[in-house]
């Protein structure tokens, strides 16, 4: 039980003191035993009383005045009462942390740690009592010290945790840190240990952490050279042993599941128990040691990784070299040349089946197929990491530009891009499904990002997209519109303007169409069913006839009237016809074989030919060429495709096309088909159209260059010769890749033309001609 | 919703016990931390150096000031002596002894709003009076010399108004 002396007399400090003594004693050692309101309450006036009492004031009367008012009211007389009660109190804690320390010296290891904190805890909950108890004392000696610029006067809480750091710890925390490092090597050995103790000790040494300059502030410094450079220094020591022989007795692979597993284990311990402050010095020095001192292994690794497609590996590898500066460099060269070779192998194998005529959607399945296989691993492995996917597309930009299908010309890929989308837009029995469209559809352009010569793709798309539209073989107009806004997106509105322009003109057409039929039921009884196409001479890439061509009788009235009828309308338009992409129905009832007689689809030549036979059965080469008016090669193609489905016989002359040969109507034509497509394209036909088509690109790709070169020398002014080269380059690098010294040939050509002149006297500078 | 509000005990000097809500005993700083520290109990608080009269005016001020917000450091030195509101020039209307043993008791029990009211209230009755008027206010006896007044006059002469 504790006693409840009376107070003292209030100016009689050693009666006080011994009276404040037994009590600190008690809330020091016995606090578990209670501390009543009264034994408080005494305590607090005790102080107070002695810091009021005053001998000090001369001017002590009965009256109201003395005491504090006096303090108060005329501070400068005043001598304030505590400065023997502070160092009462100083030498008391002095006395007792001796006491707790000299009993620490029995205790080792986890004991002295248990010891240690018990007596922490015990220490500051007392401390904070008896720093309430003296708040009277705070509040005016201390403050008054303090404000005068005392160092060495704290509050009286300060005091306690100065003096346990000034007798305790000083003295112990070597014992202890040895203590606390045994526990957390023990820990990462595998035993499982009382953390919380470690807690206690890394709070204690952080609340030590005191400003000397200013007691109300505190700093981590205790804790930080104390504790967290002895941890971190053996951490260093533990894992550099640790990683250096398991990496001599393991894979590569294991070893880096170690490491990551330890660097987690260290990011826990963190949060688990020490200061959040030594999160980065831990987690950098483990870093250092765990992966900086074993990068090279790591990078050695990565191909064989690469090469079995180990993705959990390689994603390991990642995360623990993204950790440290430039640790992931080596693997993205290396990524983006194993790219750029399993891009090369798949185009080198299937070329093997016969590079000249390459299968549009193999070769393109064969690209994506790799971008597809690289792109998962990008974003899975490697998180999208934006070096990585920088490394992805500078190796699918080498291998699908320049491959074994490609090694004449980089334009074989936009050129095979194209015709694999001709392929699915085209009227096919092997169309995809809507949904599965627009999922290759997206694949193209992906293919397309890489590709260089851009400007190929253009000329071969439209082309063929002409074609589609022309023969009418497009199977959707959703799928054409969709893939025309892709392109768009990539590229910008010119690239597509002229895609778009086609659309515009087709439905123009229609509805042209439909008035001249309106006009033909009213002004005549029409006879053949007549359809044409207006398509505008700048957007279509058509090429006019190579012959002339005599429209045959029978067609020549709804021709003339459809010209008047037009002209009418858009007086001053001159319409060039395009006979040889031109085609029509021919309906032939002659032939004994059949009674409902058979249609015959053919090209509008050979319309030309089949109509003359109205007149006879029998012409020769030389008849035919004069009423047609066509040219040998051309009459020669048409007869032949008639003569092989033997729609006419040969009748004298070896071979199609000899001037003297004969052709007969063979009135015993017989055919299983009721609709007889005669309209076949020679094939040699379509291998002069890609020559040409391929050779059309670099007239153009000679003028944009030039455009070019004009827009940048009439911003600029004057300009260097290879700045006005990269500008070039950097200005048409969406399009197709310049070479150099076809920009020096059309700067040559603008010198000459006097766009550009050069500067004089200064070496490679031209100037902008007005 | 009903919260039960804890009642505290209190002993004046002269044995009197007052019961209070806890949180009218929290005024006090002193009384704030004990029961923080030591914990609710049923026993009484002895206040020795507190008598009945003034404890009862105490109560008066905390029970009417119980819910003031805290006062901020700056808010502090904004308020001059003359920013009183009515309700504590009211409660100041007291003789004398009274004020000053009010004094003394925000001072003993850590109640700085009523030490400051208090403080401020005595101040007005200084300002603008001479110093025989501020004598005879808190009776207080000359005791310095003819020579030593003229020096302490001299001294302070800057200050005189003219």
């Amino acid at each position: 039980m504790e006693t409840n002396p009376a107070l003292p007399p209030p100016n009689d400090l050693s009666a006080t003191w011994a009276f404040l003594e037994s009590g600190i004693n008690h809330i020091m050692n016995r606090l578990e035993e209670g501390l009543s309101y009264k034994r408080y309450m005494d305590l607090y006036t005790g102080i107070y009383n002695y810091c009021t009492s005053s001998r000090m004031n001369p001017g002590f009367t009965s009256e109201p005045l003395a005491g504090p008012g006096s303090n108060l009211n005329n501070n400068r007389g005043a001598n304030l009462m505590g400065s023997d009660l502070y160092q009462n109190l100083q030498r008391y804690l002095e006395r007792h942390l001796h006491e707790i320390r000299g009993n620490s010296a029995q205790y080792m290891d986890e004991n002295l740690l248990r010891y240690y904190t018990r007596n922490w805890e015990k220490y500051t909950t007392a401390s904070s009592y008896v720093h309430h108890v003296f708040r009277y004392l705070n509040r005016h000696w201390v403050k008054r010290e303090i404000d005068e610029g005392r160092k060495t006067v704290y509050d009286v809480y300060t005091l306690t945790l100065v003096s346990w750091r000034d007798h305790m710890f000083m003295h112990v925390e070597r014992n202890v840190m040895t203590a606390v490092l045994k526990l957390i090597e023990r820990q990462r050995n595998g035993e499982s240990v009382e953390t919380s103790l470690v807690k206690s000790v890394v709070e204690s040494f952080v609340a030590l952490g005191l400003d000397d300059a200013d007691s109300t502030k505190s700093t981590l410094d205790v804790y930080k050279e104390h504790f967290q450079k002895p941890f971190v220094e053996s951490s260093e020591v533990y894992y550099k042993a640790e990683s250096e022989k398991f990496v001599t007795e393991n894979s590569v692979t294991e070893y880096m599941k170690k490491a990551e597993t330890r660097l987690a284990e260290e990011e826990n311990r963190v949060q688990m128990y020490l200061h959040q402050s030594t999160h980065k010095p831990l987690i950098t020095t483990c870093e250092n040691v765990l992966v900086k001192n074993h990068t090279e292994i790591m990078w050695d690794e990565f191909q064989n990784l690469l090469n079995a497609d180990k993705m959990e590996d390689l994603h390991r590898m990642y995360s623990l070299l993204s950790r440290i500066p430039e640790g992931l460099d080596p693997l993205r060269t290396r990524f983006e040349n194993h790219v750029r070779i399993a891009g090369l192998n798949a185009i080198e194998k299937v070329a093997d089946q016969g590079s000249e005529n390459m299968e549009p959607k193999t070769y393109v399945d064969a690209l994506l197929e790799v971008h597809k296989k690289y792109n998962d691993m990008v974003t899975t492995a490697f998180r999208g990491e934006a070096g990585f996917v920088a490394s992805l597309d500078k190796a699918c930009r080498e291998f699908v530009n320049r491959n074994k299908v490609c090694k004449s010309s980089t334009s074989k890929s936009p050129e095979l891009l194209a015709r694999f989308c001709d392929s699915l837009l085209r009227k096919s029995s092997k169309n995809p499904e809507e949904g599965d469209l627009e999922d290759v559809l997206n694949n193209i352009m992906t293919v397309f990002k890489y590709v260089e010569d851009k400007d190929v793709f253009q000329k071969f798309y439209s082309k063929m997209l002409a074609k589609r539209l022309v023969n009418g073989t497009s199977a959707s107009e959703d799928a054409e519109s969709s893939m025309i806004s892709k392109l768009k997106e990539a590229c910008g509105f010119e690239y597509t303007s002229k895609l778009q322009r086609m659309f515009t003109d087709m439905g123009l057409s229609k509805d042209l169409n439909d008035q001249f039929k309106e006009r033909s039921s009213v002004e005549s009884n029409e006879q053949v069913d007549f359809t044409v196409l207006v398509l505008g001479t700048a957007s279509w890439p058509l090429q006019p006839s190579t012959t002339n061509f005599t429209i045959p009788e029978e067609v020549e009235r709804t021709f003339q009237r459809f010209k008047m009828f037009y002209q009418n309308k858009h007086s001053g338009r001159k319409l060039n016809w395009l006979f040889h992409l031109s085609k029509g129905e021919l309906k032939a009832n002659y032939c004994k074989a059949s009674k409902t007689g058979y249609t015959f689809q053919v090209s509008t030549y050979q319309m030309g030919i089949l109509l003359q036979y109205n007149k006879d059965t029998s012409y020769t080469f030389e008849d035919l060429k004069t009423s047609t008016d066509l040219s040998s090669d051309v009459l020669t193609g048409s007869l032949s495709t008639l003569v092989k489905a033997k729609v006419l016989n040969i009748t004298k002359g070896a071979a199609v096309g000899e001037p003297s040969s004969r052709y007969d109507l063979n009135m015993d034509f017989k055919s299983k088909k009721v609709r007889i497509q005669l309209n076949v394209p020679v094939k040699s036909e379509q291998k002069v159209e890609v020559e040409e088509t391929h050779k059309t690109v670099e007239e153009d790709r000679k003028l944009l260059m030039q455009a070019a070169i004009v827009r940048i020398m009439k911003t600029r002014k004057t300009l260097k010769h290879v700045v006005l080269v990269q500008e070039v380059i950097a200005q048409l690098s969406n399009r197709f890749k310049p070479k150099i010294p076809d920009i020096k040939k059309c700067i040559d050509v603008l010198l000459e033309k006097e766009y550009i002149e050069r500067v004089e006297g200064q070496k490679d500078m031209f100037s902008y001609v007005a | 919703m009903v919260t039960e509000v804890k009642r505290v005990k209190l002993t004046s000097s002269e044995g009197t016990e007052f019961q209070v809500d806890r949180n009218v005993a929290e005024r006090s700083v002193l009384l704030k931390n004990m029961l923080d520290d030591v914990g609710e109990s049923d026993c009484a608080i002895p206040l020795p150096n507190v008598t009945g009269p003034i404890l009862t005016k105490v109560i008066e001020y905390c029970t009417h000031h119980k819910d003031d917000p805290p006062v901020s450091h700056e808010d502090e030195f904004k308020k001059g002596s003359e920013d009183i509101d009515d309700w504590d020039a009211e409660f100041c209307k007291v003789d004398q002894g009274t004020l000053f043993e009010l004094i003394l008791s925000a001072n003993y029990l850590d109640i700085k709003p009523l030490l400051d009211l208090t403080c401020k209230t005595v101040a007005n009755m200084i300002k603008g009076k001479s110093p025989d008027e501020i004598r005879r206010t808190f009776n207080i006896e000359n005791d310095f010399s003819p020579a030593e007044e003229e020096q302490v006059k001299f001294e302070n002469d800057w200050c005189e108004e003219r």
